[in-house]
């Protein structure tokens, strides 16, 4: 099995790697870029938390080979502040306790980036089923979903 | 997890695809949206020696319509007929088949003409389709045949598709005036669910807004396969609509099942999904009826 | 009651949530090191076989491979849990017990090659006959898993209290139940990991996911024998625990033996699949009760019988057999209570601790005939609660002190909450409200070897200059929020800001702390806190008080500045010299009142650094009996829930349209991370009761091990919960401070199963009640 050189465009960067084609993005991402925010829970899809933004759509980077990412832009949760300045979302997750153990808040927070950039003011059945396919067993998502809804209100807010 | 090794393709146009297919043979696995064959791969139901992956292929993610027809690329994403786009806006049955696969990240990726090959008889979009009559378009480097979704499936999640051939769009008319369609899926959890059991149902009003012109009843995880339910649609057809028509047709689709996949849950379930969805359907036909 | 405090109630941000919310918070997957090494392990394909032969050659040969080791390679020393049931080895010794059991370990360069390794790693087994149930196990004849322990009873309990026939013969109502639950999984979404490293000290440092540095230090020294000064356990973030992670794991011991002989670092991770393989969750629980009561509806008498579906090694499983009867003594006055119970070895994997730990059922089944009572005697259950709860002050039958009980306050909150008055009995069919309670520990009285030791160490340093606080503390935050619980005591405790104090956390050498289990941390390592802090402040007031040449009862320290009573004191030559030493800084210290930074620097510049110690352990508790350790606790959280559900009558569908909760944690220690606790034990409850069971096939294999098989809940799956935070002012507590972690699942299901009666009239003797089977039950109860 041939290794090939591939170039990933990540959070805005060029990144150029040397890959077989049985890496995953996960691997990648986490083993040759070092961006360790994508996590893995199951490899297989079930849990969420290895969520990135393809072109700003939410996908499993379990799911995802390397070589399939290419030509595309992939933001990982390391992409979404801006330099010290966070994100809305990630402000808002904060501030409302949306973050226990943080082994879903990567995956959660980019899944709900995507929900907002689509739906900028979800309703509270809109916000569930964006995340559906983020699982967290520490918060019962009561806040996560309290927390995505202040974030569409203050990025609104800013927006106008 | 880890993949297993094999050696990747990426056609740059169908006709190389077809031709690369037919040269690996058995030694290939199509790559579409692989959120179902990576898993195979990781959980090592699968071992092909070479990946043939589909995503050079933009043709394959064309939505066309025109002359009262519809022709789906097979590389059209769940995430995308979830959507409902104004083209696809009468395919209720499909729009909501494909909302209820998997999880919005599944559904970014998996494909329609994926969860057609898999095959597998839970699968969220062969009901919907078989409702919907859909038509197949099969291309190889001989050329292209059409075949129904009906005759494509074959029990066991397998499909008549032969080595070397592949599936391109999926052709359906556009539902007339006075029609409607519905899909319910029942599982445990309210998302990430293969369902326990999933029906699709349509239904043709004749021009009195009242008689059944014609009727497809599809159910899924109750048979080796996906199935039309013959029954059920000859007890509808001709017939007053009417929710109590309805639970007789939900009756006769339960003899259709196969005993030895649907026992007693399944079975009750079966008829009153079958129910729910000729109720919706029937709904939505009389919404449009002229 | 918060409106006393400067910082304990409030919702300050959670200390790590920045670094979690940009992924910079590491895990142990997360980490790397220069020359790493991949380990995998060899597990057995069956549920009980004799090992014949293990023939590594192979293995060993493949190039990349530095290391395989098997059970002659690895002392043979027992471990486990509880010292009085060591019974694991680290490979099979003569036997593997279940499908999952460790044979062999590799090392190599990495992942791939170590799992090639593995597959050509050649065993030898003889097949025995797989036990794989309670009644198997127990049946006549049948094979013992452990030689050690006889017909396969790995625990047995008889307790009585009172004189429970004497009372029934007194009751005007007496009933009998059963309940079957299923054995389940905590679902933690980060799967188990570690990474040893052996360095040229001599010296063992174990990166692990675990909720114990503690413990797995303690087995790591007793089984690898290296002295235990050169063994040390350091817990990195950790991504849920719930239980399963509470004891040295296969990872921390393979991978620890494997760095010894490798000389590098070696990491190992579980598969989601290898999760459910290791197991150390939820046991499956067969409860028979009978209770008694009064026509008035006074409790008198309660019989609880258990057998317990234990797997192949003990586990906590010495515990949990005890806690599925102590766990009933309150929150209700019971005066006469029997218990008999047994945890029973099965060809699976072996059970532990989970959320709860052994109360979780038992509560489900005694919960739910307290409301069959109720409506034998036409009493709403509320007001059968409420009639017979017990108070501040008041001792159950089995020797547990209710030190604080803000018992009917939950309840009451809950109905009000919920406006039960206004939907209990006026709901259309399939809709229902349904209510229960509950309480559990703030810690376990005992650690879990017999010692005097501690149960939680807390140092700290005050910075020399700048008034900042670094705490050291063994604890184990593992998404909790200990680091902040933490952090707001010593920030209350020493008077200063909470963004002055920075914890460090999680490594054994700060200290001991027994770690997260048992829902301890917030009262024992906050003891432990409050007194590391009042120590570093009384030393600073104590080097001020010399300074000023005043009595030190005139000085405090309060939201980061120096208050002093009576007669106004000169401070300025204090402030003068600091910002002499300071010449050319900007943002010197002004106002009226000296800061904490200038006193700590004047303590320092007359003492050296100030560090402050405290150090917690409970007094004796409990009674006097067999067993009578456990269930005792310094303090008793407590609560009550109303589940609110609709079920689709033809599918057997059951929707949970809004919880309810009320937790009494005594004092709010962060309002938010109470919050947080209470939201995330009612959806992992009402995963248990609706979805969750692992399911094992004819040859002890387990059918589901994935989390889109074993379903856990997802967002769609839970309702909006309320959530009331009962302040009930906990004496043994910091602050007034006890637990909030565990006991805010025990009225779940059991509220979700009234409910469910309520709704459609199936009183639900099985767990889970997944569709299928509510939809068997409403067709029952339609025949009948």
């Amino acid at each position: 099995m041939s290794k090939h050189q591939i170039t990933l465009m990540v959070n805005g960067l060029e990144r150029e790697l040397l890959v077989e084609p049985n890496r995953t993005l996960t691997q990648v991402l986490r083993e040759d870029l070092r961006l360790t925010g994508t996590k893995h829970g199951c490899g297989i899809g079930d849990c969420g938390c290895c969520t990135v933004l393809m072109d700003g759509q939410a996908v499993n980077s379990c799911l995802l080979l390397a070589f399939e990412a290419v030509g595309h832009e992939i933001t990982t949760i390391e992409g979404l502040a801006d330099g010290n300045r966070l994100h809305p979302l990630q402000d808002s997750f904060i501030e409302l306790g949306a973050i226990q153990c943080g082994f879903c808040s990567p995956g959660m927070i980019l899944s709900s980036k995507a929900l907002l950039a689509n739906n900028p003011s979800p309703t509270e059945e809109e916000i569930r089923m964006g995340l559906s396919g983020n699982l967290c067993r520490c918060t019962g998502y009561q806040k996560i979903v309290e927390a995505v809804h202040d974030a569409a209100q203050k990025m609104k807010g800013a927006s106008s | 997890m880890l993949l297993p090794r094999f050696e990747y393709y990426q056609p740059s146009d169908l006709g190389e695809a077809c031709q690369v297919l037919a040269e690996l043979g058995d030694s290939a696995a199509i790559l579409a949206g692989g959120t179902d064959l990576l898993v195979n791969l990781k959980t090592r139901k699968a071992s092909p020696e070479h990946l043939v992956a589909l995503s050079g292929l933009d043709q394959l993610k064309e939505i066309n319509n025109g002359g009262g027809s519809l022709r789906l690329g097979s590389g059209v994403t769940a995430g995308i007929l979830a959507d409902g786009p104004d083209t696809l806006s009468s395919l209720t049955a499909l729009i909501q088949g494909a909302a209820s696969l998997g999880s919005p990240q599944i559904r970014n990726r998996a494909t329609v003409g994926g969860n057609l090959c898999s095959a597998r008889s839970a699968a969220d979009l062969i009901p919907p389709l078989l409702v919907l009559g859909a038509k197949l378009v099969l291309a190889s480097s001989k050329g292209e045949r059409e075949v129904d979704l009906n005759d494509f499936l074959l029990s066991g999640a397998r499909t008549i598709l032969a080595p070397g051939e592949l599936l391109t769009a999926i052709k359906l008319k556009a539902p007339a005036a006075g029609s409607g369609s519905a899909f319910i899926k029942l599982g445990q959890r309210r998302a990430m669910e293969i369902a326990r059991v999933n029906a699709a149902t349509s239904i043709a009003l004749a021009g009195d807004g009242k008689t059944i012109q014609s009727a497809r009843v599809a159910l899924g995880a109750v048979a080796p396969r996906a199935i039309l339910s013959q029954k059920a649609a000859q007890l509808l057809k001709g017939q007053t609509a009417s929710e109590e028509l309805f639970a007789q047709a939900g009756q006769a689709a339960v003899e259709d099942a196969s005993p030895r996949t649907c026992h007693e849950f399944k079975c009750e379930v079966v008829s009153v999904l079958t129910r729910r969805c000729l109720m919706q359907s029937w709904q939505q036909a009389r919404g449009q009826a002229s | 009651m918060s409106k006393q405090f400067d910082v304990i109630g409030k919702r300050f941000p959670r200390k790590d949530a920045p670094a979690k919310a940009t992924g910079q918070a590491q895990f142990v997957d997360d980490m790397v090191f220069p020359d790493m090494l991949w380990g995998a392990i060899l597990q057995s394909p069956h549920a009980h076989a004799r090992v014949l032969n293990v023939d590594t050659s192979k293995a060993q040969a493949l190039p990349g491979v530095k290391a395989v080791i098997t059970a002659k390679d690895v002392p043979g020393t027992k471990y486990g849990v509880s010292p009085a049931r060591y019974d694991e080895t680290v490979f099979a010794i003569d036997k593997v017990r279940y499908v999952g059991d460790e044979i062999a370990a590799v090392a190599a360069v990495d992942l791939e090659t170590a799992l090639e390794a593995v597959s050509l790693i050649e065993v030898e087994y003889e097949p025995l006959p797989a036990l794989l149930t309670p009644q198997e196990a127990l049946a006549e004849g049948a094979p013992w898993i452990h030689d050690e322990f006889p017909g396969n009873i790995g625990g047995e309990v008889h307790q009585e209290f009172g004189d429970v026939e004497k009372a029934l013969a007194q009751c005007d109502i007496i009933r009998t139940d059963t309940f079957q639950s299923k054995r389940q999984d905590g679902g933690a979404i980060e799967p188990h990991a570690a990474i040893a490293v052996y360095d040229l000290d001599g010296r063992l440092t174990l990166h692990s996911a675990t909720q114990v540095p503690h413990y797995v230090q303690r087995t790591l020294a007793m089984v690898t024998g290296l002295p235990i000064s050169k063994v040390r356990v350091i817990k990195p973030y950790v991504g849920g625990g719930f239980g399963p992670k509470s004891e040295a794991t296969p990872l921390d011991l393979c991978s620890s033996f494997l760095a010894m002989a490798t000389g590098r670092p070696v990491k190992m991770l579980y598969t989601r699949e290898q999760v459910f393989l290791h197991g150390r969750a939820r046991h499956g629980y067969f409860h028979e009760m009978t209770l008694g009561v009064k026509k008035d509806g006074t409790l008198l008498a309660l019989k609880n019988r258990c057998v317990m579906d234990g797997g192949a090694y003990s586990s906590f499983g010495i515990a949990t057999v005890y806690y599925a009867g102590s766990l009933l003594g309150a929150p209700y006055k019971l005066p006469n209570m029997k218990y008999d119970g047994v945890r029973v070895y099965t060809n699976k994997p072996a059970c532990g601790a989970q959320r709860g730990h052994g109360g979780v059922h038992a509560r489900a089944l005694f919960e739910q005939q307290l409301d069959l009572i109720a409506e034998e005697l036409g009493m709403d259950p509320v007001e059968l609660r409420l009639k017979n709860i017990m108070e501040t002050g008041d001792v159950t039958c089995n020797d547990l002190a209710m030190s604080s009980l803000g018992m009917k306050e939950c309840i009451e909150a809950v109905r009000d909450g919920s406006s039960w008055k206004n939907k209990r009995g006026k709901l259309p069919p399939g809709k229902g409200i349904g209510m229960a309670s509950g309480f559990f520990v703030s810690g376990a009285g005992y650690p879990i070897y017999r010692s005097e030791t501690y149960h939680s160490t807390v140092n700290l340093k005050v910075q020399e200059d700048g008034g900042g606080v670094e705490v050291l503390t063994a604890a184990a935050e593992i998404g909790q929020g200990a680091e902040t619980m933490v952090a707001t005591i010593t920030a209350e405790a020493l008077g200063v800001n909470y963004n002055d104090v920075h914890v460090q956390s999680g490594s054994t050498d700060f200290g001991v702390d027994l770690g997260a289990y048992s829902s301890r941390t917030t009262l024992m390592t906050g003891h432990a806190a409050k007194l590391a802090a009042e120590d570093a402040k009384q030393q600073i007031l104590a080097e001020l008080a010399a300074e000023l040449e005043i009595d030190v009862s005139r000085l405090d320290i309060k939201r980061g500045e120096v208050i002093i009573s009576g007669e106004p004191v000169d401070i300025t030559p204090i402030r003068t010299m600091y910002i002499k030493e300071h010449r050319g800084w900007n943002n010197m210290p002004e106002g009226d009142n000296l800061t904490f930074r200038e006193a700590s620097r004047l303590a320092f510049l007359r003492k050296g650094s100030i560090t402050g110690s405290g150090a917690y352990k409970p007094p004796p508790l409990g009674g006097k009996f067999k067993g009578a350790a456990v269930g005792t606790s310094p303090a008793y959280g407590c609560s009550a829930q109303v589940v609110e559900v609709t079920v689709d009558m033809e599918t057997g569908q059951v929707f949970v349209d809004k919880v309810t909760d009320a937790h009494d944690c005594g004092q709010a220690i962060n309002l938010t991370q109470v919050e947080g606790q209470m939201e995330g034990s009612v959806s992992m409850g009402l995963g248990e009761g609706l979805f969750e069971q692992v399911k094992f096939d004819a040859e002890g294999r387990v059918e589901n091990p994935s989390l889109g098989d074993y379903r856990i809940p997802t967002i769609m799956d839970i309702p909006n919960i309320q959530s009331l935070v009962i302040e009930s002012g906990e004496p043994n507590g910091p602050f007034g401070a006890k637990e909030v972690g565990e006991g805010g699942i025990m009225p779940t299901i059991p509220a979700l199963l009234n409910a469910v009666r309520n709704a459609v009239g199936v009183q639900v003797s099985e767990l889970p009640l997944i569709p299928e089977n509510m939809l068997l039950g409403i067709q029952a109860l339609k025949k009948k």
